[in-house]
């Protein structure tokens, strides 16, 4: 019997066989606004030959599952021939869920899984208990961790504690990729159309300065950062590319995950909530928590995070304990190898509730098993 | 170009000031903008669907798709909702301990900084009318040309 692991997230969806490498697509439709009547759903968005009017169709509001028309369309791909070539009847799956899920959202995601898609096993659960698992798995003489999960929809800070998460620790930060892309949006569009030259450190001296050539789809396919040697510091340029100049945008923009109060926000930032979680729990228990603070998430690829977060927690940290933040070498993939070595676990099979169970006991028995 | 004493004398009389709560709600309606999930309405939703079904002559392969589409049908009438309603229908108020409104985090302890609307630098300074924040009064002018209460939010 194989496991299908996936883990479902507002932006991407990574999905593989247990067996198998994780492939990591877009979960959500595309429809073009010039050609009409034809969807691309996931990794079809490289068959696209004009992809300059596409729009999205998301599945996820606000970072929970609420258009199940369009997710079920992209199960229905990703399942399919041309995908995964799921067989149901022989395959159990591992998928993930935003942590305090509703009630109705979880129920229908059984009623899918077992009545329509009719897997033989399931097992619902959230990615940061993945991603503690895998970390446990790799360093079992610790006790604790608390895993920073920094999305797409928002950024999640929960503490583990022997592989159960503390439910009264879970702080939501409501920054996350969605957010800081918007507010870029928002900035660029408005600075870019006035004459502001008011770098304070002016032409070669600026280290931060770069250019950013916009794709026009036709000569350019995809936008790119010019470098350093090419780049035109007085005057105008005489090609006829167009070009954004990014100054201090490039670091007020991801510093909201630090200060969110920056925009109007009025929440901590990462590395507060971390401090702020951790004092809730036990006392014997915080040390074990500062010394084992993972990030995962496609937020933490920003260059310099990890760094960061220490000094910010080493800051706020009483001076006895020691600090320590770790970074895996693909934060985006960490929740999903999780879920393959917990496939390979020999108490995976009480983990997972099966169809046979399902049809006798219905959403009770999911309930009492899923620690959502 | 306006020499800064034109920039700074804004007749008080002309402008309009807004007051707190205003600002408040349109501070409060940016934000949520902000947190759209970039995706816009189907513009094709509105055009009739092309129905191309042709006459099928094969009678189980017809009860096959008719008994998929009853249950389609039913998916769509029943898990529509958005993300408002699916919060309002958990009913958290009357549950206790952790949930996931008790589980946002709380304000920052740390003093708010500001930056200027116009240039993205450290702000001292407030508009007079809506409340935007500017460094210097270069940035002043080219707010009041283009972006003081020209817009609603």
């Amino acid at each position: 019997m194989t496991t299908l692991v996936l883990d479902n997230g507002a932006y991407t969806a990574k999905i593989g066989y247990s067996h198998e490498k994780v492939s990591v697509l877009p979960n959500c439709q595309f429809r073009s606004k010039t050609l009409r009547l034809k969807t691309y759903t996931a990794n079809q968005l490289d068959e696209i030959k004009d992809p300059s009017g596409l729009f999205y169709i998301l599945p996820f509001q606000k970072g929970y599952l609420v258009n199940w028309d369009v997710q079920r369309k992209v199960w229905d791909h990703l399942f399919g021939k041309e995908m995964f070539k799921v067989d149901f009847a022989d395959t159990s799956i591992v998928i993930t869920e935003p942590y305090f899920n509703f009630t109705s959202i979880q129920e229908s995601m059984n009623e899918i899984l077992f009545e329509e898609y009719q897997f033989q096993a399931a097992l619902r659960i959230n990615a940061g208990s993945l991603s503690g698992h895998r970390y446990f798995q790799e360093n079992n003489s610790e006790l604790c961790c608390i895993v920073v999960d920094s999305g797409f929809s928002f950024t999640h800070i929960i503490p583990y504690c022997r592989g159960r998460k503390m439910k009264d620790g879970i702080c939501r930060i409501n920054v996350g990729g969605k957010l800081l892309t918007n507010h870029l949006k928002e900035i660029i569009s408005y600075r870019m159309t006035q004459f502001i030259s008011y770098d304070r450190l002016k032409g070669e001296e600026n280290m931060v300065m770069k250019d950013y050539v916009l794709p026009d789809f036709s000569s350019i396919k995809k936008g790119f950062c010019k470098p350093r040697e090419e780049m035109n510091f007085t005057g105008k340029y005489k090609t006829g590319e167009q070009i954004l100049r990014l100054t201090n945008e490039r670091f007020a923009v991801p510093e909201m995950l630090f200060h969110p109060a920056d925009i109007g926000i009025q929440e901590m930032g990462i590395p507060e909530a971390l401090v702020n979680s951790i004092n809730k729990m036990p006392e014997e228990m915080q040390p074990h928590f500062y010394n084992n603070i993972v990030l995962t998430g496609g937020n933490t690829l920003f260059p310099g995070f990890r760094d960061r977060v220490y000094k910010e927690v080493r800051a706020l940290a009483p001076t006895e304990f020691e600090v320590s933040v770790v970074q895996p070498q693909n934060p985006i993939c960490y929740a999903w190898e999780g879920g393959k070595l917990l496939a390979e676990n020999p108490d995976f099979e009480e983990m997972v509730v099966t169809r046979d169970d399902y049809e006798e006991n219905g959403h009770f028995i999911c309930e009492e098993k899923f620690d959502i | 170009c306006k020499t800064s004493r034109e920039m700074r004398s804004q007749d008080p009389s002309q402008r309009r000031v807004l007051d707190n709560a205003t600002r408040q709600r349109r501070l409060t309606r940016q934000l949520e903008a902000l947190e759209k999930d970039n995706f816009q309405d189907d513009p094709h939703a509105s055009l009739p669907q092309l129905v191309k079904r042709l006459p099928q002559f094969d009678e189980n392969n017809e009860s096959g798709k008719r008994r998929k589409k009853t249950r389609g049908d039913h998916f769509k009438q029943r898990f529509r909702k958005n993300f408002q309603a699916l919060l309002e229908e958990e009913d958290l108020s009357v549950s206790e301990g952790p949930n996931y409104l008790t589980a946002c985090a709380e304000p920052s302890k740390l003093p708010q900084r500001h930056f200027c609307a116009v240039c993205g630098f450290p702000s001292n300074y407030t508009c007079v009318s809506c409340g935007a924040r500017y460094c210097c009064v270069r940035c002043l002018g080219t707010h009041h040309e283009t972006r003081c209460l020209k817009w609603t939010v």
